[in-house]
């Protein structure tokens, strides 16, 4: 008995670890987790060459203190603009707009003659979409206006200046284990992980969908029904798919931590989020639970249909809980000892994302995460209860596809 | 022991608004090829699904060789459905491992039996390509190579000669007779007649999910007794189905097969036939099985009628 069983695990694995959309998935998966980690950090210091502005003051009196202030403005250490004298391109603005359109230019910053008193002026240049360059210039601009204005009225710009610095507020994490600095980078975490639950869950339980219907149409399902009952052929299923589905989730939990460990050293500034070994051993656990919830409900469906195409309509219903957790995560994230993160952490088909994320940011009391657990591995066992009927009776209908109360009717009969 | 592999008594199974299998009791003596017969939908199938617990029984009981029917006498059985399966990209050697473990044979073993299995099929070069690359046929032999891996006591094998070629077929129907000398029992399930009654010792026909004959080959011919007469003639024999002394003419191309109606003498149609025509062949012959089915078939959907 339990070597049967062990066949059809073992047949399941290897097959769907064999297959090429396993190997691809599996490199590529940390390789894009690699890429949204490191490419914004490598993006955001190669900003490219220095822009090529130049001033066209109308009244001629604020043209020098805004270039020295532009000439001024650095990122990582490097001028970020390079002012051309305004002598240099012409007189009128029609000279400006020639020299960026024959790329002498890359843009100018054209200052009216009342631009004191009105704070209007305007911005030409063959590229108006670099934000954080245009917010640059606009603020150091402004930054001479204020100083104009606050020099007429007869204070002195510096002192002001220095009287109303902004408060420079640092985030640190305090938890059992120490305080460290964060700059975002927990939030950070905490979603690629979410994403990569949420999608293994999605396309693990898939993967059964698609191999309950592909034992269907190959008719190889009546072989094995005459060899093994039907529920060790579910649960022989059911865990040969999800331990293939371990092996990728286990190689991406490995390489993003990996991927971490590296990219901590490698890019200053980016303090890593502590990973505890609760958030690891939570990862792996509501994986598996979340897994084989759905899973079954997923391999009811398979059972029941003909085709995928058949199994859409049915799939939407029984996904819900897991698109509802993906809508409600922002919400969680604001309050995550609030009702609704309370509430939804407890709910089976949505405690494996939300509990997770929930412990991911700040580790709920222990009786709350038992409970979710418990609660969770009940849903499983009340779902693995109904797929293994739906299961028995579906596996040798073909044809037309059932409705919802005929698959109900198979449960109550079987 | 017991003297049958199989004993079915009294069972049933409803669907959704019908019956498909009536109250059936059959059984199938040891060592023997039993043809289990009956129109489309007679509840063939399902009565075999029964027997291999795909599907439950509503009610009677079901012993696999002198036991009642569990899964450790189900590994007894090899089963080939109607409806062939394999894992299509599944190595064919790899494939007949896993049927065999299905049914508790160990891999070693299942390794060292594939070889000549194959052999015999003609599909040893072919052990490891992928299943989807077989022909349907090669696929039909894979599937019982995958029955019989396991040394089945009980072979049931419904439909084992459709997508075969000639050859394939001759081969097939001597592996058959050869597992059966071997000490197997055959419960074969089938529409192509002449294999059944070249093959079989005993037949039931099952229609409407309830048994309506049951007997050995011999019996079952002799019960209907020596009223049939083949014909062969030159000339236009379409007179002979208006006849008052022929039940039935069936025209099989090279002869005439005339059932001779109740009553009458096939020495009627000898003196009424040979006035008109010039006979080649005028001999009384046993029914076909083929016949028999049909007629069977058409009276009992009478009487139920």
């Amino acid at each position: 008995m339990s070597s049967k069983l062990w066949a059809i695990v073992k047949r399941e694995y290897i097959e769907r670890v064999r297959s090429k959309a396993f190997v691809i998935g599996t490199i590529l998966g940390p390789l894009l987790m690699a890429a949204m980690i490191v490419v914004p950090s490598i993006a955001a210091r190669s900003k490219g060459k220095a822009l090529r502005l130049a001033v066209v003051d109308a009244k001629g009196d604020l043209g020098p203190a805004v270039e020295a202030a532009l000439a001024e403005q650095k990122t990582d250490g490097r001028a970020r603009f390079q002012v051309v004298p305004a002598k240099e391109i012409g007189a009128t603005e029609a000279d400006f707009k020639q020299a960026v359109i024959e790329q002498r230019l890359d843009g100018y910053l054209a200052l009216p003659a009342d631009v004191v008193e009105t704070a209007n002026a305007s911005y030409y240049g063959r590229n108006v979409s670099n934000f954080s360059d245009l917010r640059s210039i606009e603020g150091t601009a402004g930054g001479v206006l204020v100083s104009r204005r606050l020099e007429a009225a007869g204070l002195d710009a510096s002192r002001v200046k220095s009287l109303t610095r902004e408060l420079d507020m640092k985030k640190i994490r305090l938890s059992e284990t120490g305080e460290r600095e964060d700059r975002g980078a927990a939030m950070f975490l905490a979603l690629i992980l979410l994403m990569i639950l949420y999608v293994s869950i999605l396309v693990w339980g898939q993967a059964v969908l698609s191999s309950v219907i592909e034992e269907k149409t190959s008719r190889v399902v009546e072989v094995m029904a005459a060899g093994v009952p039907s529920t060790t052929l579910l649960l022989g299923k059911l865990v040969g798919v999800g331990a293939a589905g371990l092996t990728q989730f286990l190689v991406w939990a490995a390489s993003l931590f990996l991927v971490s460990l590296a990219s901590a050293g490698a890019i200053s500034g980016l303090a890593l989020p502590e990973i505890t070994p609760m958030m690891l051993v939570s990862f792996v656990v509501f994986y598996l639970l979340g897994y084989f919830f759905y899973s079954a409900l997923y391999a009811a469906i398979g059972s029941a249909v003909n085709t995928v195409q058949e199994a859409q309509g049915l799939v939407f219903p029984v996904m819900l809980p897991l698109v509802m957790s993906m809508i409600c995560w922002p919400a969680v994230l604001q309050a995550p000892d609030g009702p609704l993160a309370v509430t939804t952490s407890m709910i089976p088909g949505m405690s494996p994302l939300i509990m997770f994320l929930r412990i991911v940011i700040l580790q709920p009391p222990m009786w709350q995460i038992l409970l979710s657990m418990a609660l969770l591995v009940l849903g499983i066992l009340a779902v693995v209860w109904f797929a293994a009927r739906v299961y028995r009776v579906g596996i040798l209908m073909y044809g037309k596809k059932p409705t919802f109360p005929e698959i109900l009717r198979w449960v109550r009969h079987s | 022991m017991s003297e049958d592999a199989l004993v079915l008594k009294g069972i049933r199974k409803a669907f959704a608004g019908h019956v498909a299998v009536k109250d059936l009791s059959l059984s199938v003596p040891r060592n023997s090829i039993f043809g289990l017969l009956g129109p489309n939908g007679a509840g063939k199938t399902t009565t075999l699904r029964m027997v291999m617990n795909i599907l439950g029984t509503d009610a009677g009981t079901i012993e696999i060789l002198g036991q009642p029917a569990d899964h450790a006498a189900r590994d007894r059985i090899g089963y080939m459905p109607e409806e062939r399966g394999l894992y299509p990209r599944m190595v064919l050697e790899e494939q007949l491992v896993f049927m065999a473990a299905i049914k508790g044979l160990s891999s070693d073993e299942a390794k060292k039996r594939i070889g000549p299995w194959l052999e015999r099929l003609g599909l040893a070069d072919w052990r490891k390509r992928k299943t989807n690359e077989l022909s349907k046929g090669m696929q039909q032999k894979a599937q019982f190579v995958a029955t019989v891996l396991h040394q089945p006591d009980v072979l049931i094998v419904d439909e084992p000669m459709s997508g075969l070629d000639p050859v394939g077929m001759d081969v097939m129907r001597e592996t058959l007779i050869d597992l059966r000398r071997s000490g197997a029992t055959i419960v074969l399930s089938s529409h192509q007649m002449q294999t059944v009654e070249r093959l079989c010792d005993r037949v039931a026909l099952i229609n409407r999910g309830e048994k309506i004959l049951d007997g050995a080959v011999s019996e079952v011919k002799a019960s209907y007794g020596k009223n049939t007469v083949a014909l062969a003639f030159d000339g236009d024999g379409s007179f002979i189905e208006g006849l008052a002394c022929v039940a039935k003419a069936s025209d099989f191309g090279q002869y005439l097969e005339v059932r001779v109606a109740e009553g009458h003498d096939p020495q009627e149609l000898l003196q009424q036939a040979s006035a008109k025509l010039r006979l080649r062949r005028f001999e009384i012959v046993e029914p076909s099985l083929h016949d028999i089915f049909v007629e069977a078939v058409t009276s009992h959907g009478k009487e139920a009628a």
